[in-house]
């Protein structure tokens, strides 16, 4: 069925106006009959954005139909405009010529009547549709403000942006869910004020104090938050402008209860399954070593050497599940960290004796220079060896035989600095910012045969992080790699 | 010849030790519980107990302070035997429970045959 239309009809002949106006209306049209040029101005004023369609007599007193139709054609109004005229002749054409769309005769029959109104009517729907198709284009193609905001607003995740005197200049909805914030009273007003969970706050306001050079870097800082039975992950990065200036800070606030569960249920299953691995691998090993030492009977060298091969085999499987169940306690249980002084010269000591054997293997030679009358630590013992087992194990293994490991031991402003040298197979450019993450092993050539469970750092960047400490790492390829650790020293 | 009470219910794995020390001329008695293990003491009379922490029963703790606590029994030497600890906290919290219950050695599974012998040769030298 065709649209029903609102259509202007402008005729001082009433005749021909109520004629016109009972055909339209039988058809379900609306129709506004005016009988001069002054009403018709006054609709067109009124309801122009409704009007689609107008009719208008060329046999109006002074010439009224043309200031009408030029109006109605203008690019404002865009109103298909039909002229009323009794011939249809010289007149008429030059109306079209200034924008009406055709010529209908005052002495027209019905169907000749509807045959040029259906056109139009037609025309209308297809001038319509082709507008929408238009919005639709533009509304994606040109993100404007308007279209910007809708999309911030559509994110899942909440978004702040503060301006570097730390005021809110930015939230979508979902950051104001989140966080309660009236979103009309946001605009320049102190994030503290607005934010008040504090630690959202805190990180907001020191990255600005982070310094240019960590601005310049593209910095981002990663952290869990919990509050009010929330879980999030906030990234919060500077936010640079075209000039490179850095104008403020935006958070990205990522709900993570959901997968938090899911987490929880993969560990669980982690450790299940670690735990029942263990025994028999405590086993298996047993019996090869049995074997392979001739108790059970002689070994062909074919045979010993198939066994060995397994017993190495095993002994990873072991390392790996060893390191799994160790991760999982890091990560399950901040608590069973103790806390007591540390005397870091004796822990390292100890540590290079348990890597003596493994160095000796592969000829590498450890130097150690640690300062006399370290300051003690505050930490957990077991965590700080497992700190120094992985990063020395690590520099030996992944140094090839020959090479050498240093080790420094010292005191800065007021931390404990360890530094690990070595002059292994280095570390690309590209993996040095994914070898703290778990299960994370570079794979390449060189180290294909080097066994490992990728929790090693992990584990130590966790143990260094509860200890408030931190970690860099600088590598070249094929030259080696340097670890420095630093522990705040007690107080 | 020094017999051994070996007392551990995984059975593979006690069944390799025993060959692994009878290989070193020793008699190795086995037991596959904790209660069993606390008969077989008292029965055989051994010159070192090796004890499973994890078993049925009764675990190795409970074994070693029932020992410890015998007078008639008290002077056997006992190394506990683990695989509760991993790398990280095995050290202190078996140095702990060993403690606790008075063992004379703890090692913590998985263990090396080479290291497993050394440390009963030491502990047998040590208490004779």
């Amino acid at each position: 069925m065709a649209p029903s239309l609102n259509i202007l009809v402008v005729e001082n002949d009433i005749a021909i106006l109520s004629k016109v106006t009972s055909l339209l209306e039988k058809r379900g049209h609306n129709v506004i009959p005016v009988e001069s040029r002054e009403e018709a101005f006054a609709s067109i004023q009124k309801k122009s954005d409704i009007i689609d369609l107008a009719l208008i007599s060329l046999e109006l007193p002074k010439l009224g139909a043309w200031p009408l139709i030029k109006t109605l054609r203008k690019p404002k109004y865009e109103i298909l405009v039909f002229v009323m005229s009794a011939d249809c002749g010289e007149e008429s054409i030059e109306a079209m010529d200034a924008g009406a769309y055709d010529c209908i005769r005052k002495t027209f029959t019905t169907k000749r009547f509807w045959t040029k109104i259906d056109r139009a009517i037609e025309r209308i729907s297809l001038t319509r549709e082709l507008k929408k198709l238009k919005h639709k284009r533009k509304s994606i193609h040109d993100p404007g403000t308007e279209n910007m905001r809708a999309i911030f607003d559509s994110i899942a995740d909440g978004i702040l942006v503060t301006d570097l005197d730390n005021n809110l200049m930015f939230c979508n909805s979902k950051a104001a869910d989140m966080f309660d914030i009236s979103r009309d009273e946001i605009l320049g007003k102190p994030v503290q004020q607005l934010v008040k969970y504090k630690r959202l706050q805190k990180l907001l306001v020191s990255s600005h104090e982070a310094g240019s050079s960590a601005v310049h870097m593209g910095h981002q800082q990663v952290c869990l938050m919990e509050a009010d039975e929330k879980r999030l992950r906030v990234h919060i990065n500077p936010v640079i402008n075209r000039d490179g200036t850095h104008v403020g800070t935006v958070a990205l606030t990522h709900d993570v209860m959901a997968i938090t569960g899911m987490d929880s249920l993969k560990d669980d299953f982690i450790f299940m399954v670690s735990h029942q691995l263990k025994a028999p691998l405590s086993a298996m090993l047993m019996q090869l070593s049995v074997v392979l030492d001739g108790l059970a009977g002689d070994l062909t060298e074919k045979q010993k050497s198939l066994l060995s091969k397994a017993k190495d085999k095993t002994k990873g499987m072991i390392a790996l599940v060893s390191d799994l169940l160790d991760f999982q306690r890091l990560e399950e249980d901040r608590v069973l960290l103790q806390i007591t002084p540390l005397n870091l010269t004796e822990i390292l000591e100890r540590t290079i004796d348990l890597m003596d054997i493994m160095a000796e293997d592969k000829h590498i030679t450890i130097k150690t220079n640690v300062v006399d009358n370290l300051p003690y630590i505050i930490g957990d013992k077991n965590g700080i060896e497992a700190v120094f087992v992985n990063l020395f194990s690590n520099a030996i293994k992944y140094t090839p035989d020959g090479g050498q490991v240093t080790i420094d031991m010292y005191k800065s402003a007021d931390d404990v600095r360890i530094k690990v040298v070595d002059t292994g197979i280095g570390i690309p450019r590209t993996e040095i910012k994914r070898i703290f993450e778990k299960f994370y092993r570079i794979k390449s050539e060189s180290t294909t045969h080097i066994a490992g469970s990728g929790l090693g750092l992990s584990i130590v960047k966790r143990v260094v992080d509860l200890h408030n400490g931190s970690i860099y790492v600088d590598s070249e390829k094929d030259k080696g790699t340097t670890f420095i650790v630093t522990l705040p020293m007690a107080q | 010849m020094k017999k051994i009470l070996m007392v551990d219910d995984d059975i593979d794995f006690a069944g390799a030790v025993k060959i692994l020390l009878e290989s070193k001329d020793y008699e190795v008695v086995l037991a596959h519980d904790g209660k069993e293990g606390l008969e077989k003491a008292r029965s055989v009379n051994p010159d070192l107990v090796i004890l499973d922490v994890m078993m049925p029963e009764m675990n190795g703790y409970d074994v070693c302070v029932v020992l410890k606590a015998d007078p008639k029994l008290c002077r056997i030497p006992v190394i506990l035997l683990t695989a509760v600890d991993q790398v990280m906290f095995k050290t202190s919290y078996t140095k702990q429970m060993g403690l606790m219950t008075e063992a004379d050695d703890y090692i913590a599974k998985p263990v090396e045959s080479a290291e497993l012998v050394k440390r009963v040769e030491d502990l047998i030298r040590s208490s004779t």
